[in-house]
């Protein structure tokens, strides 16, 4: 098969050129430049293209560089700053995933002539009686099928993941065995296009005015201090000072119209539904209706927990615990109840 | 496969004479020219040889070239020397550019600006041909300008500059004349550079672009024109270029020079033949439009637009068929970044992505000219069924 690899010079998806090369695949390696600007745990800095660049001569396949750097503003970094703005809280990978690695790669890659493309993502592709399934990777601890979670079936047709069923050191081994010198590179983390030292609130404020907010006890009505809204979280505990007698307290709202974050102990914040933005709402099988008991994952590496979805004018997820509140504009990726490694589907989660 | 190569404005084909030129500079004992005895005095006198011929061949005195690595080099002492100088007897010094500079002028001026807050960039806008507006120029001009950079063919559109407007402007201004530095890199292959650089005080140029090493090239400064070095160490280059000098660099670019005029007649009314044939029949292409078709260009570079087509997607399909083109602005990491170049002559974005430089040489044949056009059609018919496909799908 002629495959398209995606390459971030990491060892992940190194590693799976490597393997899609030794099972005899035709392999070219691309590297995505998503972004311009100055970025410091990034899958796109020139010093990743170089390191990808290398390792594609290590392996002896061909290497392209692909220029995705106005996509990548248009679809993830212009959306992650008005989101903000709007007081969503949203997941860049995401978002990048959907519109950049497989919507507009696996167009030009099937324009290219290629039959497939691969990542290094760890989570399987399951071919089952004829439909095509996203699966949990072999290894729970770097299990990435949350940010896949809106692949369509006829993206995973064409879908190659060669190390969702291999564990972490276990690609390692791979990287070393085949010389290739990322074995050591530490996992890329945080959202790429932010240095880490200067952080998010640096890099929204370079962009948009950002709102001083009061932080506000909701039940006490003592006042806390100030925050930057854009930055507050619902659900969020960082950066909030505990009550007088050392009860945890939860930012419970924010609103940046009135400036004002309110806050409250954990049991004023819990939830027991949420509500799901219906055009972000993707489902892996059309029997997936209202009714269907899901499993839910609200974060990339949370936890799940059994939920219920509901279409009553718009779409729900009641959830059968009541569970800390999930910021709008996450997203929460479905698996199926019988089988629990399955994603069944995906949606943003919309205001409340 | 079979190379077509057409990615001259790149890197030129190297020349089996300039590499036997070289040679003898790269093996065994090579004395350092800065020395005094008889190794160090014959690898003086080829730099010396090979001095005097630069100057001959770009219209200078042989005391009026400094040996550099290279073009990039050549631009930074240009723009940096002059502007350090400047700076150091005036209160302000203000870098004029036009939009369209290689980055190898552009980020020496920026990065100056950077660093001093009393020196300042001013750019001179270009018209939809990519040509210079002298006009433009004049009202960037001030008494603080130290320095006025205008590269005398566009690196990406082989559009010519009107240098010799240029320096008219520049000189007729009042209090002072700034001096003037062109960017000769891209005119080196194609113009007679005595002829086209002599209203010019500062001329870069490199050998790689001539069939030459590269990280080999010059900085002429013509008129005693003051400037600091960037390296000063050392001293070599009467003080504005520390460093050993490289003899066989220094040779190369000699012999890379003289090979280029000894041909230029012959090369030009060939490669000036495949440039319109070249054009003709992209000209009928879906989409397709010549950049700067109406300009005055060297012969060697064609750069077309396709509406509708990405840049990374051609290329990929004609590296698979062997044919090495560029999309004319490639950043350090390979990936076809968007040209400041074309959005300076106002071609849209979504125009310029799908842009494609070919650029011919000396050594392009009749044939290559060909069979490029043969595979470029086809990648484009190919690239334009798919896309619209992909598009009605998409609706």
């Amino acid at each position: 098969m002629k495959v398209l690899v995606a390459m971030s010079g990491g060892v992940d998806s190194s590693v799976a050129a490597g393997l899609l090369l030794e099972a005899g695949h035709d392999v070219v390696g691309a590297t995505l430049k998503l972004w311009g600007g100055i970025s410091d745990s990034g899958c796109c800095t020139v010093a990743d293209v170089d390191d990808a660049r290398r390792v594609a001569q290590i392996l002896g396949v061909d290497h392209h560089v692909f220029n995705y750097t106005e996509e990548f503003e248009r679809h993830v970094v212009t959306p992650f700053v008005t989101a903000h703005l709007a007081g969503r809280s949203p997941n860049p990978c995401i978002e990048c995933n959907r519109h950049i690695k497989f919507d507009l790669l696996f167009e030009r890659a099937e324009r290219l002539g290629f039959d497939a493309v691969a990542t290094g993502h760890h989570a399987r592709v399951v071919a089952r009686e004829g439909s095509h399934y996203l699966v949990r990777g072999a290894d729970d601890q770097k299990d990435q099928s949350y940010v896949l979670g809106y692949l369509r079936e006829e993206q995973l047709a064409h879908l190659l993941l060669p190390i969702g069923h291999l564990r972490k050191v276990e690609v390692r081994d791979h990287a070393e065995r085949l010389g290739l010198r990322t074995w050591d590179k530490p996992d890329s983390q945080d959202v790429c296009f932010i240095e880490a030292a200067k952080g998010r609130e640096e890099f929204l404020r370079r962009r948009a005015p950002l709102t001083r907010t009061i932080i506000v006890d909701a039940q006490s009505g003592e006042e806390l201090g100030e925050g930057v809204g854009e930055l507050m979280t619902v659900g969020q505990r960082r950066g909030v000072t505990p009550a007088r007698d050392g009860t945890r307290r939860y930012v419970s709202r924010v609103d940046l119209v009135a400036q004002r974050v309110e806050v409250g102990p954990l049991e004023s914040i819990m939830v027991s539904t949420l509500g799901l933005d219906e055009a972000s709402l993707t489902f892996a099988r059309e029997s997936l209706e209202s009714g269907a008991t899901v499993l839910a994952q609200c974060s990339a590496h949370g936890s799940v927990q059994l939920a219920t979805l509901r279409h009553e004018g718009n779409w729900w997820l009641d959830l059968h615990a009541p569970a800390r509140p999930v910021a709008p504009g996450q997203s929460v990726v479905l698996y199926r109840v019988d089988d629990p490694t399955v994603v069944e589907g995906a949606a943003i989660v919309s205001a409340p | 496969m079979t190379l077509l190569y057409f990615d001259h404005a790149a890197s030129a084909p190297r020349r089996d004479d300039v590499a036997e030129a070289m040679g003898r500079w790269q093996h065994g004992v090579v004395g350092n020219p800065s020395g005094s005895h008889r190794a160090a005095r014959e690898a003086r006198r080829a730099v010396e040889e090979a001095r005097d011929e630069v100057a001959e061949l770009v219209g200078a005195k042989p005391g009026e070239v400094i040996f550099t690595a290279g073009g990039t080099e050549s631009c930074q002492l240009a723009i940096a020397g002059v502007t350090h100088h400047h700076r150091r007897e005036h209160e302000r010094s203000e870098i004029v550019l036009s939009r369209i500079e290689h980055h190898a002028v552009i980020d020496a001026a920026e990065t100056m600006a950077r660093d001093d807050p009393n020196v300042s960039v001013r750019y001179v806008e270009v018209d939809a041909e990519g040509v210079v507006e002298l006009d433009s120029l004049r009202d960037q001009l001030s008494e603080h300008t130290a320095i006025v950079s205008v590269m005398a063919v566009n690196n990406e559109t082989g559009v010519r500059q009107p240098l010799d407007g240029v320096a008219a402007v520049v000189k007729s201004s009042r209090p002072r004349a700034a001096a003037t530095h062109t960017d000769a890199v891209a005119a080196a292959p194609w113009l007679s550079l005595p002829v086209v650089t002599s209203s010019m005080d500062l001329v870069s140029i490199c050998a790689h672009k001539l069939g030459g090493p590269v990280n080999s090239g010059a900085l002429i400064v013509r008129g005693g024109v003051a400037l600091d070095p960037v390296t000063p160490g050392g001293g070599q280059e009467r003080g504005k270029r520390g460093g050993t000098v490289d003899v066989a660099a220094a040779v190369g670019l000699a012999a890379s020079l003289r090979a280029t005029r000894r041909d230029l007649t012959e090369v030009v009314d060939r490669v000036l033949d495949y440039q319109l044939r070249l054009g003709a029949a992209l000209s009928f292409l879906p989409g397709c439009a010549i950049t700067s078709g109406a300009a005055a260009r060297v012969p060697g570079t064609v750069h077309v637009t396709f509406e509708g087509l990405a840049s990374d997607e051609l290329l990929f399909l004609l590296d698979q068929a062997g044919v090495c083109a560029s999309a004319a602005a490639s950043c350090s990491s390979g990936a076809a970044n968007q040209s400041h170049v074309l959005a300076a002559m106002g071609i849209a974005p979504e125009r310029a992505r799908g842009s494609l430089r070919l650029s011919m040489g000396a050594e392009t044949t009749s044939t290559d000219v060909d069979r490029l056009i043969e595979i470029l059609s086809s990648v484009v018919y190919r690239l334009t069924s798919e896309s619209s496909r992909t598009s009605d799908l998409a609706d």
